[in-house]
């Protein structure tokens, strides 16, 4: 059995290594975080299980990212899946965690069916589940092969990723785990799914038509859009850290999607650009959205509760989470200096290069393609705008928001390590460029030696001899000394009249936490701006004591959940419909099962006949 | 000599596919399994081979003597009518059968590649046994039916297998005579138990447990 070697499974290219770095470098905080988290709210028996569980789960990542051995990679991939079951569930007191774990397991499932098949398929015609030997069959592939197998990877791994309009186990599993849970979850394991579409899409079978990267696009456009769309009009802090993790998955495929339309329509240069710039987005995408759903957690801990609706004023009693959370919010919202801008920076650079040199109906694509992530990145800003807002500023609009404490130190300092990673993979993006195009070539197969990235110390032009020049140091500083000098300006010539007054008070007289602004109001102008996508619906009751008189006036509102309505429910139709058609045939009789059987090996007699 | 036998397995065959009653059934099966038995013993003795001399042997101490002894015990105990209930009359199952013959003879002439008749013949004869088992199993109400019938195709599966591939290895043989015996003294049971709870053993009347 020489053939079963563990030391042949393992394969460590700068593709791999690149992830793993991803995977422990968000991992780590959160263990660490989940010391104090998980103390007084479970039973020590199930802190050690959660440990257990934590400790199969983050390695079984690791493998996934790190074999060379397909068969291997879906054993792997599987373990994955189930640790993270068990982790969604964790939870077991609540109904929904229950409910949100078999969401998340049915639709695990079917992506890793598609997945199966993808491989098989690859199996049939490498006769090896060997990366290296399946590339090497990929090369000789029929084009209809090729594109059958595309488009079961993109449905297998776009599951897991999350892409629209295969999200819906998102937001119901992450926010039902542990916070810590969540924030690895959705950190760290719905990439790998893009490592899969990396590895297995660009890596192994090689892009074929530019259809592949432009399919890529608009999925990955459509995704930043709904994802980010829906995050706006949700109350549930981590259920809206799970929608913008959809966004955000959406702007790194918006990288790879580029990076496979360019490689197709022979742009090498362009092609590893945008892969950078994707990639960068990914690791950017894993440490701030651990960092806020660790800050969410930190949240959910000292209130118990993540309705956001029940927040609020949380700064005065947990200003240090209230800075994490911050740092993480205006990471995410692409704001300079912090890592965010740089990697969506990178991407909108990609595209306009891409624009610039491409020819054609090409050309137009994706400057629209730009121009939906100008939007994203817009709307994230509002929609975090709404969560650090409602949540730490205005006034506590409950009890359990005015009596939270701060949360105890080792769960701060896995934020503070966070918060200090996203400020470093901003100021030292030109380190980390560098970098990651070795990652990039080396995915791409392309010769790196020859590009020319015009990368200074401190200086990034991707558009060399443009006089488009870049520098988050310098950007940061910038903005350092503009705020100082207008402080200093106010504090000289500015009028010292200030007077203080209630939190969000405006001026008002006496006014209560219940007047304060809301969440749902706050998202109110999106949700007529997208009436047409969420189909706003008023729900209206009277109470009355008789029929003259209406004793009180109850007013809901709702969106329709659009994918639900349109996709998934005549998806169950039709497959009660064919159940029903199917038990017709199904009438108990012994005989009538028996002569099913007999007339199969009768019509296969008569048929062998035609081959 | 192989053919005259062989032809008699196919003639008990269709003896038991217009059987209209439980004795005949059992009866047919007898002489299915004796022919077996006779083939079995022709081939030992032509290839000189002891462990085939074993085989036939069983056969005729199992499937020739105990177990058609045991399927009278069956409905002598159990004393229902002894009407097999058809489905399809023993007329139209002949010419069904006929049918099946023709099937199978198309069937063994396209999977061989030399057509060598005695071969085929066999093959297509070993085959219709299986379908007529299987015919059997469907067409006739009676739990004991469905015994005979899975016998019929195990003898079927025999024949297949020591016509084509010149007999299963020595132990499995063994192990497959073994695992027939057990689940017709399994099945037998069965049938005593229906009985039992219904008064009856009419498989097609089973339907009405379904929800």
């Amino acid at each position: 059995m020489s053939d079963f070697l563990p030391k042949q499974f393992f394969q460590f290219d700068p593709l791999s290594l690149f992830f793993l770095f991803v995977i422990f470098i968000v991992s780590l905080p959160s263990a660490i975080y989940s010391f104090s988290y998980l103390k007084g709210e479970y039973s020590p028996a199930k802190i050690r299980l959660s440990w257990f569980l934590l400790t199969i789960f983050v390695f079984s990542m690791a493998l996934v990212v790190s074999v060379n051995n397909a068969l291997v990679f879906l054993v792997f991939w599987e373990i994955m899946s189930l640790a993270s079951y068990f982790l969604v569930v964790f939870d077991t007191d609540h109904e929904k965690s229950i409910q949100a774990g078999m969401i998340y397991i049915v639709m695990t499932h079917i992506g890793t069916a598609f997945l199966i098949a993808a491989l098989m398929l690859m199996y049939k015609h490498a006769n090896s589940f060997d990366f290296s030997a399946i590339k090497s069959a990929c090369q000789v592939m029929p084009g209809k092969t090729k594109n059958i197998i595309f488009l079961l990877l993109l449905a297998g791994f776009g599951t897991k990723a999350g892409i629209v309009p295969l999200h819906i186990w998102l937001p119901y599993a992450h926010p039902q785990a542990p916070s810590h849970i969540s924030s690895i979850m959705s950190g760290v394991m719905i990439k790998t799914a893009l490592y899969g579409i990396i590895r297995f899409v660009i890596y192994i079978l090689g892009v074929q038509a530019y259809w592949w990267g432009i399919l890529l696009l608009i999925l990955a456009g459509i995704t930043c859009l709904v994802g980010i769309i829906y995050a706006l009009m949700v109350r549930d802090i981590k259920r809206l850290l799970a929608y913008s993790s959809v966004e955000n998955i959406g702007i790194i495929l918006l990288g790879i999607g580029m990076a496979m339309l360019f490689q197709s329509i022979n742009m090498p240069y362009l092609a590893v650009f945008s892969l950078i710039a994707g990639l960068y987005h990914l690791v950017n995408h894993a440490i701030f959205k651990g960092l806020l759903f660790l800050g969410a957690g930190s949240v959910y801990k000292a209130c118990g509760t993540r309705d956001m609706e029940k927040l609020g004023g949380l700064i005065k009693n947990m200003p240090q989470t209230a800075v994490c959370f911050l740092i993480g919010a205006m990471a995410i919202s692409a704001l300079p200096p912090f890592n965010g801008f740089v990697s969506e920076w990178l991407i909108l650079q990609a595209f306009f290069l891409g624009a610039v040199n491409a020819t054609g109906g090409i050309k137009v694509f994706l400057v629209i393609c730009a121009a939906v992530l100008a939007l994203t990145s817009g709307l994230a800003a509002a929609c975090f705008v709404k969560a650090f807002g409602i949540t730490f500023l205005a006034l506590p609009r409950s009890r359990y928001a005015e009596e939270a404490r701060e949360v105890p130190l080792m769960m701060r300092m896995s934020m503070f390590f966070l918060s200090l990673l996203v400020i470093v993979f901003g100021l030292a993006c030109v380190k980390i460029i560098k970098i990651l195009v070795q990652v990039a070539g080396s995915v791409m197969s392309v010769d790196i030696s020859s590009m020319h990235f015009s990368l200074n110390n401190f200086v990034l032009s991707p558009q060399s001899g443009k006089n488009i020049y870049f520098s988050t140091p310098l950007l940061g500083l910038m903005l350092l000394v503009l705020g100082l000098a207008g402080f200093v300006v106010y504090r000289l010539f500015g009028k010292n009249k200030a007077v203080i007054y209630k939190t969000w008070d405006c001026g008002y007289y006496k006014i209560g936490p219940r007047n304060e602004y809301t969440a749902t109001a706050f998202s109110k102008p999106f949700r007529i701006a997208f009436g047409f996508f969420l189909l706003p619906y008023r729900k209206t009751q009277k109470i009355r004591e008789s029929f003259y008189h209406v004793k009180s006036f109850v007013y809901e509102t709702h969106t329709t959940p659009v994918f639900k309505l349109y996709i998934y429910e005549p998806l169950l139709e039709l497959v009660f419909k064919v159940a029903k058609s199917v038990r017709r045939m199904q009438l108990g009789s012994i005989h009538l099962y028996l002569g099913y059987i007999f007339i199969t090996i009768v019509l296969l007699i008569v048929f062998i006949q035609k081959f | 000599m192989y053919g005259i036998i062989l032809f008699t397995v196919l003639v008990s065959t269709y003896l038991m596919v217009i059987a209209k009653r439980m004795p005949a059934l059992i009866r047919g099966f007898r002489y299915q399994s004796f022919c077996l038995f006779v083939f079995t013993w022709v081939i030992a003795s032509g290839h000189r081979q002891p462990d085939l001399f074993v085989v036939a042997g069983l056969l005729f101490v199992l499937k020739v003597s105990l177990i058609p002894y045991l399927l009278y015990q069956i409905i002598k105990k159990i004393r229902v009518s002894e009407d097999l209930g058809l489905f399809i009359n023993p007329q139209l199952s002949l010419v069904w059968a006929l049918v099946f013959t023709y099937l199978s003879w198309v069937f063994s002439v396209s999977l061989l590649i030399s057509h060598e008749t005695v071969l085929t013949s066999m093959l297509a004869i070993a085959f219709f046994i299986v379908l007529a088992g299987l015919f059997l199993m469907i067409t006739r109400m009676s739990a004991l039916a469905q015994i005979i019938g899975l016998l019929v195709m195990e003898n079927g599966l025999f024949l297949l297998a020591s016509t084509v591939s010149g007999g299963m290895p020595f132990f499995v043989e063994i192990a497959i005579f073994f695992d027939v015996f057990v689940s017709v003294v399994i099945m037998g049971l069965f049938v005593h138990r229906i009985n039992k709870l219904f008064t009856h053993i009419d498989v097609n009347k089973l339907s009405r447990l379904k929800g």
